[in-house]
Formats: structure tokens, C-alpha cells, sequence
């Protein structure tokens, strides 16, 4: 589902730029869906580039097709601009990485759990990198803080026989449940536990860095509410910039379509491409990376720009809580976009858990209002 | 029997436990101009039960973190890990295998012959570190015994402790034997054994 989202709002990018005054130049854009066979990126990206003399790639989403493209772009000298969260890691001259880093995902909203849920949770997640770096991080920073990992329970990609796991949840009623499962195993899970939960007369805090408003529709109405989640994006963020572009997107893709954070991040990577090719005055991969650095783009997620160090983006961290109507309520963000930090190289454990709480703003007062949803 | 050169890998046998098709037969060409005998496994599967290899070339993304599986590779044959993901969470489970040397992909011809020296060199000096430490702790286990033999030469010629000593030293090398095994043989025998002939 995602790609599908990914490359409506890569063309929905396009079409703007084509037809926009600002820019003195057209994008042609080359579609390839290697539909997800890990093999395919590899074999796509040489076509592109060969065939088609493409100078820059915008896509994929799982870490295992970008580590495919990687080799290409940097041996061929193409930029990739990569829109989706990562657990970082990695830091290519041939990537601009326009999705959230570790710091700006997973961070804060553990760091929410420890200051207003609880310091002991119940891990799920899938098989696989995203879950094993998420658990990592979850648990060097729970446990400095005095927390403990009460379970970590892996289900295989694509796997939607969750009942064990739900009936342990339901047994052990874990104070908070940390959910890194992907795809249909996520919304099987959510589906059971919320219908175990309802009958046993139980409620189970749950977190989520990658939850988004489609996935809140295919979970169903009601066991897709309740999840705290972090993100850089959500449909409803406030602001010009932002519902001028969800009034584009639903006019194009109809009033039921939802946005979701990949989807704008595809949009964000073709802006920040355009702007930059704009600055440079050139297409030059070199030109373009240099013109990218620091360039401040206004974007529906609100200001983003490449930290040259790194090539990651600063980026505003978010906390929200899914709500009825598919929608997220959001209850916090950072107060800046926050600088990425791919390898954790800036976390400070004792600093985590152990702060004094904040008092004067309204976090507090959200916070409170968060405990009383859950 | 002498050690062979970590340098020379030719007829050293290979094993390749990797999934992606382009890194195989960049891996296979390179492996075959150095003249190496090459087999394959796949990743998926558990490890073959008898590793009658002398290197293992093994993709640390192909395998998953958490499974049973990941576990049985550890042995003695050394591991050349492939590294495409930097995440602490793999580095982890990576060092649990202790790999004997790697290269971080994209693979390309060049530093297979380094890794695979490196290997060959760090799998041999790891064997020959067990056996020293082997040693030393067998002399830390002989201590007792040789406290004991010292004990009783003390008592039995009516010695200070370091004359003692001296004397199941000296009594070792005229043997050509050790302090420990000497010990031993006094501690069976109740005194200094009457020993004629050269202990081999």
C-alpha cells in the first residue's frame, strides 16, 4: 500500500513543478515498481539510469531496497532521495535521507513513555531490522532509566496469527504495549487485541513510530484508536502551508483518500529536489547536493532542510494519539525541527527518564488528557 | 605438522552462505582465480551438520537475528561476515559469532583475498591462543601439586622452602622434565624419586 501512496504523491509533486511559474523547468518522470522483490530496486535502478539517464531516483521504502540502490547511485555518481523512516545507521554521499531518523522517531516518544505511561513495556514487532534497531534503542533506554522489557515477541513479516500474543497481553496486562509490527501482522494485531481488551474490560496503551492515517482506515474504525504515535507527519497539522496541500491531494485523489507521512515525504523529496536543482541552476548531482544543503523548504510538515553533515533532514518530531474518524490528535511537537542524528551519536542516556518534568506548558495538561483516553 | 600459511588459500575450501545472485558470482569469480574449492548453502536453511570447510563467506543480512538457526553457526570454522547493515542491534548479534574477519558490501573484487588472509591468519592465532591459555592453566591447576611436593621435600630433608624448590627445580632440568610433572611423581613416590633415566 504504501509504494501506491508513495508514487501518487511523487506525480502529485511533479504536476505542481510542471505547472508552476517558479520553476524554468519540467520533470519527466520514469515510473519503475519493482513491487517490492528485494532483487528488483537493484535491477530497476540500472535501468533507470542507463536507459533512461536518470540523475536522480526518488524511492523506496524498506531499508533492504535501499541498501540495493546504494551501490548504483554511488558507484554511477545519482542521487536517491529516500522518503521514508529508517532506523538509521547509515549515512551515504548518494542519499538524501528525507524520512525521520532513530533521533527524531523513536526518541521522543519513548522518552514519552518513560515521562507519562510507564518504564516497564511489552515489545511486538516484526521479524526483521526495523524491529530488532527498534527494540535495541527501546531497551538500552528503558533499562538506564530503571525500566524493564517485559517481553519481546516477534511475529515473521506478513503473519497474521496473533491470538497467542494478544492472549498473553490480555494475561499479563503489560502498562504499555510498544507495537513495531508492519502491515497486515500491525492491523491483525490492533483488530485482536482490541476486541480481547473490550471483552475482558481492559485497556492497553499502545505506541507506534509508523502508523499511519490509511493504515488507522484499513485497522477499522475502532480498534484503530487509542495508539500514541510518533511521526514528523500528520494529515492534521495545522497551517497554511498544510491544508492547502490536503485540500490538493483529496481534490485530486478524492474526499475519502488520507494522506500519510511517506506519502508526504515523497512530495517533500521531489519539492526539496526541485528547489535545489533550482538553486544550482543545474541538474549537476554534485551542484544539487551542495544547493540542497541548509536550504530551508516551508513544507506541509513544516520546515525541513539537509544537514549537510549527515544528509538526513531537520525535521519537527510529533506525538499524537489516533482518534475516531481515522485521524490523529496531536499533543506534542518539538519546538524546532530537530537535528538528525542517523547513528544516536548525540543520545544521552541520563538525561532520559531522570529530567524534572516540564510544568509550565501544556504538555502537562495534554498529557493528563492522554492518560485519561487510555 | 606445520601450519599453513594463511597466504595461501589455494584448495582451501570455501562455503558461501549468501542470497543475493549478483555478490555470488562476483564472490564465485574472485574465489575461483584464487584457486579455492567453493560449495553453497542457503541462507534460509539451518547449517549443513558437518562443515568439512576451511572458511565460511556469510552474508550477515540474509540471516535473521532471531532465529535458532543464527546460533548453530558458531563453531570453529572461521566466519568472514558480508555487511550491508551497520544497526548496533546486527553488530551484536555479529560479534556473538565472532567473525574472524569481513567486508562491507557492495562487494567488489578487491579485499577478498585480504579478508580471507585475515581470517585464515586470526582462526590460526585463535587456535594457538587456546592452547597457550590451555597450558598456563594447566599450570595454575599444578600449583597445589607442586605446593605439596615442596611441602614434603621441606619436611623430609628438613629444607627452608626455597632450598626446597630449588632442589625439585634443578632435579626437573637434570631430568628434563617439569616442575609440575616432577611434583607429581614426588607427591605418588613420598619423597624425591630415584630416577636414573631421562623422563622424555
Amino acid at each position: 500500500m504504501m509504494a501506491g501512496e508513495m508514487r501518487k504523491s511523487a506525480l502529485m509533486a511533479v504536476d505542481e513543478i510542471n505547472h508552476s511559474d517558479e520553476f524554468d523547468f519540467t520533470f519527466t518522470p520514469h515510473l519503475r515498481d519493482p513491487g517490492g522483490v528485494v532483487a528488483g530496486y537493484h535491477t530497476a535502478c540500472a535501468d533507470l539510469i542507463r536507459d533512461e539517464h536518470v540523475g536522480h531516483i526518488v524511492g523506496c521504502y524498506t531499508s533492504a531496497s535501499r541498501k540495493q540502490v546504494i551501490p548504483i547511485v554511488e558507484r554511477t555518481e545519482r542521487l536517491l532521495w529516500h522518503p521514508a523512516r529508517y532506523e538509521g545507521f547509515e549515512s551515504s554521499d548518494n542519499v538524501i535521507y528525507v524520512g525521520a531518523a532513530p533521533n527524531q522517531h523513536v526518541v521522543p516518544l519513548v522518552r514519552h513513555m518513560l515521562d507519562r505511561i510507564s518504564t516497564d513495556v511489552f515489545c511486538i514487532g516484526s521479524n526483521y531490522i526495523w524491529t530488532w534497531e527498534m527494540n535495541r534503542v527501546i531497551r538500552e533506554i528503558v533499562t538506564s532509566a530503571g525500566g524493564r522489557i517485559l517481553a519481546e515477541r516477534l511475529l515473521e513479516l506478513g503473519e497474521t496469527a496473533v491470538d497467542h500474543i494478544v492472549k498473553e497481553v490480555i494475561d499479563r496486562k503489560p502498562p504499555v504495549v510498544f507495537n513495531t509490527l508492519v502491515g497486515e501482522s500491525s492491523y491483525a494485531f490492533m483488530r485482536a487485541l482490541h476486541v480481547a481488551a473490550t471483552r475482558a474490560g481492559l485497556s492497553v496503551p499502545m505506541l507506534s513510530c509508523s502508523l499511519c492515517e490509511p493504515e488507522l482506515k484499513l485497522i477499522g474504525s475502532a480498534a484503530s484508536v487509542g495508539c500514541v504515535t510518533s511521526s514528523a507527519y500528520f494529515e492534521s497539522i495545522e497551517g497554511a502551508e498544510n491544508r492547502s496541500f490536503v485540500a490538493r491531494w483529496k481534490a485530486r485523489h478524492g474526499a475519502d483518500s488520507s494522506l500519510s507521512v511517506d506519502g508526504q515525504s515523497t512530495y517533500v523529496c521531489v519539492m526539496l529536489l526541485a528547489r535545489a536543482i533550482r538553486r544550482a541552476g543545474s541538474a549537476d548531482v554534485g551542484a544539487v547536493r551542495r544547493a540542497a544543503a541548509n536550504h530551508r523548504y516551508d513544507s506541509p510538515q513544516g520546515p525541513v532542510w539537509v544537514d549537510p553533515d549527515n544528509n538526513h533532514c531537520f525535521l519537527t518530531p510529533r506525538l499524537a494519539l489516533s482518534a475516531p474518524g481515522c485521524q490523529f490528535k496531536i499533543f506534542w511537537e518539538a519546538d524546532a525541527p530537530e537535528r538528525p542524528d542517523p547513528y544516536l551519536s548525540n543520545l544521552d542516556l541520563t538525561t532520559i527518564g531522570t529530567r524534572p518534568e516540564k510544568s509550565n506548558d501544556t504538555m502537562t495538561k495534554r498529557s493528563t488528557h492522554l492518560r485519561i483516553v487510555k | 605438522m606445520n601450519k599453513p600459511s594463511p597466504f595461501s588459500v589455494r584448495g582451501r575450501r570455501v562455503l558461501m552462505v549468501m542470497r543475493d545472485e549478483r555478490e555470488i558470482s562476483i564472490v564465485r569469480r574472485q574465489l575461483s582465480r584464487l584457486g579455492m574449492t567453493i560449495s553453497e548453502h542457503d541462507p534460509a536453511e539451518p547449517p549443513p551438520p558437518n562443515q568439512a570447510v576451511d572458511v565460511i563467506l556469510m552474508d550477515a543480512d540474509a540471516i535473521p537475528i532471531k532465529s535458532d538457526q543464527a546460533a548453530l553457526w558458531k563453531g570453529n570454522v572461521p566466519i568472514i561476515a558480508l555487511i550491508g547493515t551497520e544497526t548496533p542491534s546486527r553488530l551484536k548479534w555479529l560479534l556473538d559469532l565472532q567473525p574472524a574477519s569481513f567486508l562491507v558490501k557492495p562487494l567488489r573484487s578487491a579485499g577478498l583475498y585480504t579478508a580471507l588472509v585475515v581470517a585464515f591468519d586470526s582462526a590460526q592465532r585463535r587456535v594457538d591462543d587456546a592452547a597457550h591459555i590451555e597450558k598456563l592453566e594447566d599450570r595454575i591447576r599444578s600449583r597445589r601439586v607442586v605446593f605439596s611436593a615442596v611441602l614434603q621435600i621441606m619436611r623430609g630433608h628438613d629444607m627452608s622452602e626455597t632450598d626446597a624448590f630449588a632442589l625439585i627445580r634443578q632435579t626437573a632440568m637434570r631430568h628434563r622434565t617439569t616442575i609440575e610433572v616432577l611434583s607429581a611423581e614426588i607427591i605418588a613416590a613420598g619423597g624425591m624419586p630415584n630416577r636414573t633415566t631421562r623422563t622424555a
